[in-house]
Formats: structure tokens, sequence, C-alpha cells
């Protein structure tokens, strides 16, 4: 992981409060205004200096599906008309919740 | 014999129908027919030759009787081998038919049409496959089913089995079963392609359209209403995320009495029931049983909303600050009374929409000593409340957004007293459908308002250019965000576009309005105004004009906006996000800028929205358009840069 802060690694690791670690695209975490800060490269909070960011409100299931979203969201980004993704109904409460949490409200 | 008792016969016999009997009849292939023939004409001719030399050898028979076993064994081999030597060359002529079938076949316009989809096959392929196709079993002939060999009658709709040949009904059934999964996958996949762009203008008509994937959040949200019976509770979900939920549970009619009570909790202090159309009495009386800290009630379709209910909340301890009810016309004037002498005290705002009879003049007449505290006042759609009514607001002095819209007849007058009164306050004056509105309510306005930032006058068919022109020179208030002038034009049905007194916003009313509040405008709507001039829209929107704030443009049915103004307003406004031009002949064929969305072009596409005009500044540069006489004034204007 790229610690000196001048060259950013372009992947970053995200871990669930039950352990699992998710390595994901720097640039497809940049969707949640909550993970840019941690990462921002000028605060040197500990996650911007690691690369990685621990949520400890947030397990493994919903996580994944989180991360599955970043992705989805990344590679729709320019798109229009996209299809929707399927959000399993069992997680929607929660994932609903986690969504609040990382600020993935606005339609960017 | 037995070729003719197979073939199908003409005469109508038994149940089968004259059509069917005709058809069969009709669709005896040519094919069959001649290979029967020429199989008869062969098998007869080698019959002939056979006899011939059977003569010989009988002949030879009688002189050598010796050898008679020897050519009784020749002749039956003989026998043996006639129909077989005709049935190869039958056969021969058949492929060589088939060959020429093929060779007709590679020339025609299908077969290039799909050479052309599926390139890489081999063309030799190809015109077999569609030569078998044509050959084929045709509709009332019998076929041996492909899978289970039983012998059926084929009809138009007998299926083709997975090796090409036809299927009875039962198989074509069980075939139909295993294909379909398949067959749902790839319709999902090619079919949206129109369906697409449907959703896509509907979604651009909403004013949703985004470009890339929806957010996190709102596909939880959809989801979560998609599913809301098997939701017993929101849990700790912060109140705008159950407000966007209530939001959608309402667009799509869902919100019924058991999911209602996700949404009442003991703490909540908003309620906002976005369509109640399903709600009884007693569930309105739940959301004042369990939210008993409530302070802001918002109801529509609240038809059941009635006097009980409002008895009910009389009753409890409940102070409210804001009422908003929609639709609620089962509602009797004398429970409004009652309840605004029981908690009028602490209400701030006041909303009431289509309540038919039951909210009148004397509701209005003592919101002053009930509701000292009133600060928003909104009376939609009633049919009861009258000029004498509108009197009483201008007591209402701590009003400061007032918005009626009545049925009654309306004067001038009560409304220049109301401006008097307490439009020094006002922020929102808002006056829908006042086709009898004159100047003198404009010029009060002028004089006494100081603070308003939203303005709404609608279809007024009796205010001048010059009035609007008076409202905005030198007007004290400060510049306005909200304006809505729509339909403030003369009408005249024989001679709509002569207008001699200039009555409705014109020209110089335009000029006027965009002087004072161009700066800080957002939202502006002069919706069928139809006598601005063309010259007036190009002076407004001129190169050296800008208006920072400009978010929501309505035009429509403004009959001089051209493609250069349109293209002019791009230019003038950074930040404009949709421009509606419906009813704008004039406008032909406009370049629309990244990001921006027009509305209602008179075109078969009826919206535009591009994304590929990123060279086309809008604005520094110059305004998009095509048109010749245009382009001219461009490069005037760009020279001046």
């Amino acid at each position: 992981m790229a610690a000196n802060g001048l060259t950013l690694s372009k992947y970053i690791t995200l871990i669930s409060s039950d352990g699992f670690e998710f390595v994901v695209m720097r640039d497809a975490v940049m969707i949640s205004p909550m993970i840019k800060s941690m990462l921002d490269p000028q605060s040197a909070f500990k996650e911007a200096v690691s690369g990685r960011c621990s949520f400890d409100e947030i397990n493994g299931i919903v996580l994944e599906k989180v991360v599955e979203y970043f992705h989805y969201w990344y590679k729709n980004r320019e798109r229009e008309d996209v299809p929707d993704m399927d959000i399993p109904v069992e997680l929607c409460l929660e994932l609903l919740m986690a969504a609040d949490y990382l600020g993935l409200d606005k339609q960017t | 014999m037995s070729n003719r008792q197979d073939r199908p016969a003409r005469q109508i016999r038994g149940p089968q129908s004259a059509l069917t009997d005709f058809l069969a009849s009709q669709n005896i292939s040519a094919n069959r027919i001649r290979a029967d023939a020429e199989a008869r004409r062969n098998a007869a001719a080698a019959a002939n030759n056979q006899g011939g030399s059977n003569g010989t050898a009988n002949t030879a028979n009688g002189a050598t009787a010796t050898g008679d076993v020897d050519d009784d064994n020749e002749e039956e081999a003989a026998e043996v081998q006639v129909p077989s030597a005709a049935r190869s060359r039958a056969e021969a002529q058949k492929r060589k038919r088939q060959a020429e079938a093929i060779d007709k076949i590679q020339k025609s316009k299908a077969f290039k049409r799909r050479k052309r989809n599926n390139e890489d096959s081999d063309s030799d392929d190809l015109a077999r496959a569609i030569f078998q196709e044509k050959s084929a079993p045709l509709p009332g002939q019998m076929e041996n089913c492909e899978i289970c060999d039983k012998r059926f009658t084929v009809t138009p709709y007998s299926r083709a089995g997975p090796n090409g040949g036809l299927l009875c009904s039962k198989c074509s059934k069980d075939f139909a079963k295993d294909d379909e999964g398949v067959n749902k996958l790839k319709k999902k996949k090619s079919g949206p392609a129109g369906a697409s762009r449907r959703k896509l203008q509907s979604r651009i008509l909403d004013g949703m359209y985004a470009v890339g994937a929806k957010s996190l959040m709102t596909l939880c949200i959809e989801t979560l209403a998609k599913n809301i019976e098997l939701a017993s509770d929101l849990g700790d979900l912060p109140p705008f995320l159950v407000d966007r939920i209530a939001r959608i549970l309402s667009k799509r009619r869902l919100l019924t009495s058991q999911c209602l009570d996700l949404f009442l909790q003991p703490n909540t202090e908003d309620v906002t029931v976005y369509d109640g159309s399903y709600l009884t009495a007693n569930d309105y009386i739940r959301i004042f049983q369990t939210a008993s800290r409530l302070k802001n009630l918002k109801l529509r379709n609240a038809v059941q909303f009635k006097d009980e209910v409002m008895m009910y909340l009389i009753s409890r301890n409940l102070v409210l600050h804001s009422i908003h009810l929609h639709g609620a016309n089962l509602l009797s004037e004398d429970s409004w009374n009652a309840y605004l002498e029981a908690k009028g005290k602490t209400l701030q705002s006041l909303q009431v929409y289509y309540t038919d009879k039951h909210f009148g003049n004397g509701v209005v007449a003592t919101l002053k000593d009930r509701c000292p505290k009133l600060k928003r006042l909104k009376i939609a759609h009633n049919q009861k409340v009258t000029n004498d009514g509108v009197e009483h607001i201008a007591k209402l002095e701590g009003l400061e957004h007032l918005s009626l819209k009545l049925l009654q007849p309306k004067a001038t007058e009560p409304y220049i007293k109301v401006v008097q009164g307490i439009g020094q306050g006002l922020c929102t004056l808002s006056l829908k459908d006042v086709p009898d509105l004159d100047d003198r309510v404009l010029d009060a306005i002028h004089e006494h308002c100081r603070s308003l930032s939203k303005l709404r006058i609608t279809d007024s068919e009796v205010m001048t250019d010059a009035g609007f022109a008076r409202l905005f020179k030198d007007w004290a208030n400060k510049p306005l965000l909200f304006v809505d002038f729509q339909k403030c034009r003369h009408v005249d049905s024989t001679k709509p576009r002569e207008n001699p007194h200039m009555v409705g916003l014109c020209s110089d009313g335009f000029r006027a309005l965009m002087k004072h509040s161009g700066k800080r405008l957002r939202y502006l709507n002069i919706h069928a105004c139809r006598h601005i001039s063309r010259e007036a829209f190009e002076e407004m929107f001129s190169d050296t004009e800008v208006y920072p704030d400009l978010l929501e443009l309505e035009i429509s049915f403004c009959e001089n906006v051209t493609d250069f103004v349109v293209g002019s307003i791009f230019r003038s406004c950074p930040k404009l996000k949709e421009l509606n031009v419906f009813g704008c002949m004039k406008v032909k064929e406009v370049r629309v800028p990244k990001g921006k969305i027009l509305v209602g072009v008179p075109n078969a596409v009826g919206m535009i929205i591009e994304g590929s005009d990123n060279d086309s500044v809008p604005q520094a540069g110059m305004p998009c358009t095509r048109s010749d006489t245009a382009n001219d004034k461009i490069n005037g204007a760009t020279k001046q840069d």
C-alpha cells in the first residue's frame, strides 16, 4: 500500500465488522463522500495513509453488496438508462442503513 | 393403385370441410406429384423393357427348356433390379432438382439478407437450410412427428423440432416448455430498445433524468417499496429517508392501513401521507393515537378525514403547527370552526385543498382572531370562499405566504385590500386563475410589497403590458426568485394575434421583469404570454446578459421564440437545466448543450437532450443553432467579443 501520499495506490481495502476484506478500485469508491473524505490524502487520516478502511457497523454480507454497487456504479457512470442492480429483499433495510451511513444518496 | 389411395381425394367426404379438402388437394406439392408420376413412368418403362426381354426369354425358353431354372432366377433378379434402378434414377433427378433449387436460393434476395446477418456461416449450408425450410411439409399434409414418430396433420402452427423436422401438437407443447426459459432471457436482452426510449423520455418529463446508475439508496428504497408488506418496522431510519419511502409508496398507491404503521412512531413529529385514499377514518384517528408529539400534519387525498376524526383531534392533547389537508371534502364547516376555536392559537400554517363547499368565508373571517400566529395560508380549489372572504385575509397581519386559487368570481378590489393590508410582510403571493384582476393589483403590489420572493399571477385577461412594466420599474422589492405569469394574455378567439390594448405580459413587461429580477431569478414561467416579441427575447437574452441563477424556464406557446432565441437562452443562462418550448413552432433545429434539457420541440422526437455538444460552450461562445439568419447574427455577436 502506498503510504507516502504521493503515489496513491489504485486499489484500497474495505474491511467489514466480521473481518472480511474487500479490495476495491479507488475510483469506484469515490461515489461515497464518506469514504472519499476518509481517504483524502490531505486529511492524513489513518485510513488515508494505509489505504484500509474498516467499518465496524457493516457486516460482510452487506459490505459485499455495497462493494458490488461500487463497481456497478463505476461501470455505468457514463451510461444512460442503466439497468437496476438487484437488491436482495432480506438485505434491503440493512443496505439502506449502510447506504445512508456511506452517503450513497446523490445521483452523480 | 396404392398411390391413388395415398393421395388425399378431392371429393368432399365425411367431416372434412370443403376448404380443408380444397387446400389439401391444392397442397399436394408439385414435387411429390412429379416424383410420383416419374417413378410410375420409369417403373412402367422398365416393365416394358422387361416384358420385351421376357418375351425373348420365353421364346428362348421354348427352345432351351434346360436353362429354365436359371432363367427364372435371372428374371427374379431383374425384377428386383428394375425398381431400384428407377428409384435411383428418380433420386438422381431429385438431387439435381435440389441442386437447382439451392442454386436459385443462393441467388435470391432473402438468402443475401440472411447471409449478411450471419457472415461466418457457410453459404452452402445456409442455402441448404433455406431449401429444407421451403420443402418442409405444407399445412394439411400428414407427417411423422420428429420426436415421438406419431403421424399427425401439419397445420400452419406446427413447430419445427430441434433437427428441422415438424412436431406433433403434444411434443411441440413439451418442446415449447423446455424452450421457454431460453427465449425469455433472449427477449429481455433484445426487447427494450423502443421501450427504454419511451421510459427515458418519460423520466425527462418527470424531471428525473440523470446519467449513470441510480444511487444505492434509491435502489434500496425501490426494493423496499416493492416488498413493503414484508417489512414490520423501519427501524431508526433518518426522517428524510422515511419521507422518501412514504413518497415512493404513495406514488405506487401502496399506502394502506397496514403500512401506515411503519410511519407512526410515538416520537414522530411529522406525519406525511402523500396518498391517503386507502385509509379509513379509523386510520386517521390512529395517527393521533400513536404520534403523540405530532407537530406537522400533511395529508393528501384524505377523503375519509371526516368530522369524527376532527372531533377526535380536538379532544386530544396535540399541538399542531401546520395542517395541510388535501381532498377532505367530507369535513363540515362546523368542524373547521370547532378545531380553529380550540387549537388555532398555535397554528402557523394552514393549507386547504379541494374541500369543495365546506371551507367558506366564515372560517376565513375568524382566522384573524383564532390563529394569531398564522404565517402561511393556502386555499386552493375552493368553491365557497368569495370576494368577501378574501377581504378578511387583509387583516391577517402576520401572514408571510399567501396562495389562493378560488373558483368563485373574483373582483379586483378585495385583492387590492389584501395587498395593501399585508403586502408589506409577504414573501409569497400566489393568485391562480384570476381572469378579472386588473392593473390596480399590480400597482398595489408595486407600492406595498417589499419582501416578495415568489410572485404568481396566472390566467389574467385584463392586466396590461403597461401594468407589468410599471410593477417592475423602480420597484423597491428585492429581485424575485420565482415568477409565474403563465397565461396572462389577450384572449380573442377570432383575432388571436391582434392585441391593440397590449393586454397581458408583452414585450415591455417582460423587459422590465428581466431587468428587475433577472440577476437572482431561479424559475420563470411565461407560458402562453404570446405577445412577447422576438426582439424582446433577443434583447433580454443577448450576449451581454447573464442570468446566473436561472434553473428552469417555461416559454411554451410564446409564438415568437425562434431557434436563435433558444440558442441565446442557453448562452445567457449557464445554470439552466430545463427549457420548455411546447408549441413554439418556430423552433426547429437547435443544438442543445450538454446536460441541458429542451422539452417540447415540435418534431417527432418531442424532446432533446444532447451530450455530444461539448465543444459548443454555452456561456461565452455562440448560441447553438443552425439557421442561416441566426448565424449571421451570431457572427455579428462574436465579432464584438
